[in-house]
């Protein structure tokens, strides 16, 4: 199993066995060849050994998961590696902030590349989180046992969303200025402590450079910060919970030993603690077992996954570069003014009610998202796309999903100035 | 390998009193530091000055307001409008979602998402939920208006002047 560790003798010894020493003291386990091997190596390495060592053929199917999740990750991923190189040029002032945008468009190398992977990969990733609680709500892969990763979930999407907002203010234009303004003052509605947040969330009574300042620490250091612990914690359900959610009909039925009590074990014999919590996991005999090796089964799908998404993002950034408009002029907002798209649905319900627009109808959905798993116990239905016995809840949720989606188109496309109703044609 | 599998109450077998006392104390303690620290960091991003435009200021002397005018401060965020002997001072800041609003013939409008006002502020179309609301204006002792955009007074009250 273990490389080839006969060294040569002496000083030119040492020197000739180097670079064999120094990578053997890095990997563990040469390039698998066999299953055991195969196993080590995603025992042993850091970045490998969040992985179960085999997976069920269910969880490589692509039109199970379509990999939103896997891209979700890798978008911020990029969003990180991208938000750093950005920070060494950017200043949140108001005074610099918008030269500091036409300094990365104009004389930083790799300036514009870098602000367009960022502003594309962060519009990606608020579409492909969506998208990827839609994957998790239609394949009811959110039921027991694994109702509280989808509510980490919702918070996640949450924070998504939260970063975006703040870093949309940071090129200090026309377009962010008046999105913010418009974005806190729905803030503002909020019952009894409304005003408070909007306060606190502006540093003072208008959009000005406390603003950009706070909205600045959020978007690169706090945030983030979040994001990364709640997305350590979901990966890590995902292990806990039993991997992906698969049919029941697709469940291995481990009809020996494996789940009994700890109360009723043989005194006589010995365990490991990790049995005594799980049940001895010794299993004899012939098991069904069809999982796949993740060495290379997983792995190989996770890096085609990767290079897509990175390759992607790249043509986009060479294609379109991400819009600035003109500096602040805090006295004439733009008609109409609106808010990102993603934000545009919401636009679009608070210019008919500004409390129950932008504070009482999301309130009540995000609510019943994170009482989602609660509510509907249907067992039912799970690991499969649109299961039959789910009709109802995911006509509910599909519902919620068009009404949200047309809103939003309205918002980005039918309102014109003094955001009156215009046929985009 | 030897293994607990008792559940240990949370008092212990013995001595359950001190145990439970200790715990509790300890679970107190953590809750408050952790109250504390709570309301401290809130206190602490609740800026206590703010910067930029400040609430209280002066915008010149009566003269510079001829009768009849209605003069819209872009800095400011206030309109201000003479009639005769008396001057006022109207917000505006759209009460929708903080546009600054423009003045026309029948009064405000605002360009974001069409609120209209009459010349009080009053809403008279549009999503805007609040009339804009009027500050309150006093003549300093050399002469000048000093307007205080943290009172704000009954739409309608001017300043004889
Ligand atoms: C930053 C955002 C997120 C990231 C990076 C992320 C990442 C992932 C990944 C990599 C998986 C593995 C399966 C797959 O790729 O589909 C997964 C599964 C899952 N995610 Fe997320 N996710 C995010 C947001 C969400 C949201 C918004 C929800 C729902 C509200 C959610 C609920 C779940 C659940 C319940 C599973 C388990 C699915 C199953 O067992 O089939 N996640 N997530
Ligand atoms: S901000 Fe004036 S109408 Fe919305």
């Amino acid at each position: 199993m273990s490389a080839d560790t006969r060294n040569r003798s002496g000083l030119a010894g040492a020197l000739r066995d180097l670079p064999r020493n120094v990578w053997n003291s890095i990997f563990r386990n040469p390039v698998p060849s066999n299953d055991v091997e195969r196993s080590a190596t995603t025992f042993t390495n850091f970045f490998l050994h969040i992985h179960p060592v085999k997976v069920h053929p269910n969880s490589l199917r692509p039109i199970y998961t379509m990999g939103l999740g896997l891209i979700s990750f890798f978008l911020f991923l990029i969003l990180v590696l991208t938000g750093i190189a950005l920070m060494f040029y950017y200043v949140p002032a108001t005074s610099q902030a918008y030269d500091r945008m036409l300094d990365l468009r104009g004389s930083v190398a790799f300036g514009t590349i870098l602000r367009n992977m960022h502003r594309w990969a962060a519009h990606g990733m608020v579409a492909v989180v969506f998208l990827h609680m839609c994957r998790v709500f239609f394949t009811g892969a959110y039921k027991k046992p694994r109702e509280f990763n989808w509510v980490l979930g919702v918070v996640l999407f949450l924070v998504t969303l939260l970063l975006s907002f703040t870093g949309y203010l940071l090129p200090w234009d026309q377009l962010a200025f008046w999105a913010i303004t418009v974005g806190a003052a729905i803030a503002g509605y909020a019952p009894v402590v409304g005003k408070e947040i909007q306060f606190l969330l502006m540093g003072g009574n208008a959009v000005g450079q406390e603003a950009l300042l706070r909205f600045y620490v959020l978007h690169v250091a706090v945030l983030p910060a979040v994001m990364t612990v709640l997305v350590a914690v979901h990966f890590w359900r995902i292990r806990k919970d039993g991997g992906l959610s698969r049919p029941p009909e697709a469940e291995i039925k481990p009809d020996l030993e494996v789940t009994r009590p700890p109360a009723v074990l043989d005194p006589k014999r010995t365990y490991g603690l990790q049995g005594l919590v799980r049940g001895p996991l010794t299993r004899v005999g012939d098991l069904p077992d069809n999982e796949l090796y993740s060495w290379p089964h997983l792995f190989r799908a996770e890096l085609f996954v990767l290079v897509v998404t990175v390759s992607v993002i790249l043509l986009l950034s060479l294609a379109f570069n991400a819009p600035l408009e003109e500096p602040v002029n805090a006295l004439h907002p733009p008609n109409p003014a609106k808010a990102p798209w993603y934000f545009l649905g919401l636009q679009e319900m608070v210019s008919y009610s500004a409390f129950w627009g932008g504070i009482g109808v999301p309130g009540i959905f995000v609510l019943l998202l994170l009482l989602t798993p609660y509510l509907d116990r249907n067992p039912k239905g799970v690991g499969k796309w649109f299961a039959k016995e789910r009709l109802l809840a995911n006509t509910v949720f599909l519902t919620f999903v068009v009404v949200n989606v047309i809103f939003v188109i309205i918002g980005t496309f039918f309102r014109g100035p003094n955001w009156a109703f215009v046929t985009p044609w | 390998m030897t293994v607990n599998l008792k559940r240990s109450s949370p008092g212990g077998a013995q001595e359950p009193g001190r145990r439970s006392m200790l715990g509790l104390l300890t679970g107190a303690g953590l809750a408050g530091s952790g109250l504390l620290g709570v309301i401290s960091n809130l206190v602490f991003i609740k800026p206590r000055a703010t910067y930029g435009q400040p609430q209280r200021f002066t915008i010149g002397k009566p003269d510079d307001f001829p009768t009849g005018s209605r003069v819209a401060l872009q800095a400011q965020k206030i309109c201000v409008v003479r009639e005769g002997d008396k001057l006022a001072a109207v917000s505006t800041v759209c009460t929708h979602l903080g546009c600054t609003v423009g003045l026309s013939e029948t009064g405000f409008a605002c360009p974001c998402h069409g609120s209209r006002f009459d010349h009080d502020g009053v809403v008279t179309g549009g999503p805007a939920p609040k009339p804009l609301p009027w500050y309150k204006v006093t003549l300093a002792p050399n002469g000048e208006i000093e307007v205080d955009k943290d009172t704000e007074v009954p739409s309608g009250s001017y300043l004889s002047l």
